[in-house]
């Protein structure tokens, strides 16, 4: 099986503190610590452990600035047999549909079987490069993908839905598949392993090389306009509750004996 | 006048609050914008359903035939294709849920309209569609405009609005018929998968102890545990925890998990991302602890403590006593 997954850079937010710039236009990025997206991680594992029950090829795939190829390479020392990185000045500040666009070159290259994305960025969290590649693609597609097993020209897939319930579909092959968290259990990455595809010649390809006109990925491509950024509004917060964390404790226990109903 | 379309979500007869949600922004973006609202149902043996929205929205338009009788966004996005070059509606809503972004982006694709999901906010300025997003882990605010369209998609976060009331009165339900599919169809539908009962019921607990991604190792459970214990809580968790495998599914609190209604949660270690905060909204009150003083948890919890969730459980165990 040929498989090929896209993945994103992205910063962590969730334990940092996010500025932004004085304009709205976006983040003050030089404090945060970037790594791959959380759910294209569970993808490529996901490829990697196709990979290794069926034989094939794992190829990744990003588009983005020469920052990215560090996410890149992680993702080969995870297992994934080749990189690429689309970049070009004319895609400029990206949206899904300019990504998939990008991505949808890319699938055109080559002779993939499967394609696999997160099932949402951690940053602006769309969840659409999936579905919209899919259909530029022309090809079926399922999001929040929890398992995948290939049936010969077809794949099997459960779909997460909510409340733990989830459901079985049949998808005709090519196909392309968004991946929810918790569906494998990624491997670690060693710093070693990372030394050992050092090397590895990561292709970039622009535009031209894909044959993508301005039309395509430009300005004019974008269907969501980005308006600017602002810090959420104040609003309710909760009361603070202050001093040594023995104090706080016991503030905490009032209140679960008062209102928790805690012996 | 313009039309707004509704595309209500629905599975094995039931139709998700989400939907009606959806009808408060419908009723709102009316008033604001001039917007007719309408409602499509999409499924086989829909008719109970139907006539609920009818209840709710002054047209219903349904289109009932077996293919669709499962939810697949192949058939779906078909039928929906026909209803949006029929109807024309100005803006076409979806929940951002499982329904919602399995079709929406590709429903786009295929009708050629812009689409823009996950907005807790939705208006209408002039001829442009302008939504609000919540990003970068729910800390900022993102606006932006879809590029003009003749019509336009949006799936909008739960809870964004609250649930509508019946307006009163039956409005008109208005029958289609089910367009032809490509054939062979590409997707099909097996069936659905229902989690296994098992021992622990967080959704029944009186008192919860809940912790995030900020337990950081599975080493550090037991301690957890260890205070749920001391306290009479049961111990639930934030969605990684359990992608981590560090705690089991059922113990998992959000849109994915269970839904719970203690008379006191503690959430130790957790953001506060609204698919965890769904599943808590039935709580009493709600205690935060995150050493982040920026996490969003606090803007919906009653109590907040920025510091360190270990010395707090420490201190919590110590002056719980034996
Ligand atoms: C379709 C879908 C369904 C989902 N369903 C669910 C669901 O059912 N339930 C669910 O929970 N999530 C669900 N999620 C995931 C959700 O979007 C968030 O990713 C998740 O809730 C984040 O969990 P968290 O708050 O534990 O982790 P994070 O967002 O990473 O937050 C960790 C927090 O811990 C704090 N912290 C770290 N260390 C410490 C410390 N030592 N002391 C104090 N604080 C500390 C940090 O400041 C941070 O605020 C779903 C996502 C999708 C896409
Ligand atoms: N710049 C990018 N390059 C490659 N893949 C991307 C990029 N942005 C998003 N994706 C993929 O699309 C998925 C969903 O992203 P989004 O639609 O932005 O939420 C991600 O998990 C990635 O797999």
């Amino acid at each position: 099986m040929q498989i090929l997954v896209c993945v994103k850079r992205v910063p962590d937010t969730a334990d940092a503190e996010v500025v932004l710039q004085p304009d709205g236009s976006g983040i003050k990025e030089e404090d945060l610590a970037f790594g791959i997206n959380e759910w294209d991680n569970y993808a490529v594992e996901e490829a990697i452990l196709l990979k290794e029950a069926h034989g094939g090829t794992v190829t990744v795939a990003t588009l983005g600035s020469s920052e990215s190829e560090d996410v890149l390479r992680r993702c080969l020392a995870m297992g994934a047999d080749e990189a690429v990185r689309v970049d070009d000045a004319s895609f400029g500040d990206a949206d899904p549909y300019v990504v998939a666009r990008g991505m949808a070159a890319v699938v055109a290259k080559g002779a993939y079987d499967l394609v696999l994305t997160g099932a949402l960025s951690g940053d602006h969290g769309f969840g659409m490069v999936g579905p919209v590649l899919a259909g530029y693609l022309g090809r079926p597609h399922a999001t929040l993908v929890t398992s995948v097993v290939p049936d010969g020209s077809h794949v099997r897939v459960t779909r997460e839905l909510e409340g733990g319930l989830e459901e079985t579909l049949r998808l005709e092959l090519p196909a392309v598949l968004t991946i929810q968290t918790g569906i494998n259990e990624p491997r670690y990455v060693s710093i070693m392993g990372i030394r050992k595809v050092r090397a590895k010649e990561i292709p970039i390809l622009d535009a031209a090389a894909l044959g993508l006109a301005p039309a395509d990925i430009g300005a004019q491509a974008k269907r969501i306009v980005h308006r600017g950024l602002s810090a959420p509004p104040a609003g309710r917060s909760a009361e603070m509750l202050k001093g040594t964390p023995a104090e706080i404790a016991r503030k905490i226990l009032d209140i679960l004996r008062e209102r928790g109903g805690m012996a | 006048m313009p039309k707004l379309l509704i595309v209500v979500e629905h599975r094995r007869g039931t139709v998700k609050d989400t939907t009606f949600e959806l009808v408060t922004l419908a009723r709102q973006l009316a008033d604001t914008s001039g917007l007719e609202p309408a409602a499509a149902v999409v499924g086989h043996q829909v008719g109970a359903i139907a006539d609920t929205l009818a209840r709710y929205v002054p047209r219903v338009v349904v289109v009932d035939a077996e293919p669709l009788a499962h939810f697949r966004y192949e058939t779906h996005a078909a039928v929906l294709r026909d209803i949006l070059e029929a109807e024309a509606p100005f803006l076409t809503l979806a929940p951002h849920t499982a329904f919602g972004m399995e079709l929406f982006p590709r429903l786009s694709v295929e009708s050629g309209r812009p689409c823009a999901t996950d907005c807790i906010g939705v208006e209408v300025e002039g001829p442009e569609l302008s939504v609000v997003r919540s990003v970068y882990s729910g800390k900022i605010r993102s606006r932006a405009t879809l590029a003009p369209a003749a019509g336009y998609l949006a799936t909008v976060r739960s809870g964004s609005y609250p649930v509508a009331s019946e307006a009163g009165g039956a409005g008109a339900v208005e029958q289609r018929p089910c367009p032809a599919f490509p054939t062979p169809l590409r997707t099909e539908h097996l069936g659905y998968r229902e989690e296994e009962a098992t021992a622990v019921d967080v959704s029944q607990a009186p008192l919860i102890v809940a912790v995030g991604r900020g337990i950081k190792d599975a080493d550090n459970i037991p301690q957890a545990q260890a205070l749920a214990d001391r306290l009479g809580a049961v111990l639930a968790c934030s969605r990684p925890v359990v992608d981590k495998k560090w705690l089991e599914k059922e113990r998992q609190v959000g849109t994915s998990g269970r839904t719970v209604k203690p008379k006191a949660y503690l959430a130790l270690g957790i953001s506060g991302a609204f698919q965890h905060m769904a599943g808590i909204k039935g709580s009493g009150v709600l205690i935060a602890v995150n050493k982040d003083p920026k996490a969003p948890i606090f803007g919906a919890a009653d109590y907040g403590v920025v510091e360190d969730m270990f010395k707090i459980m420490d201190a919590l165990k110590a002056e719980a006593g034996a």
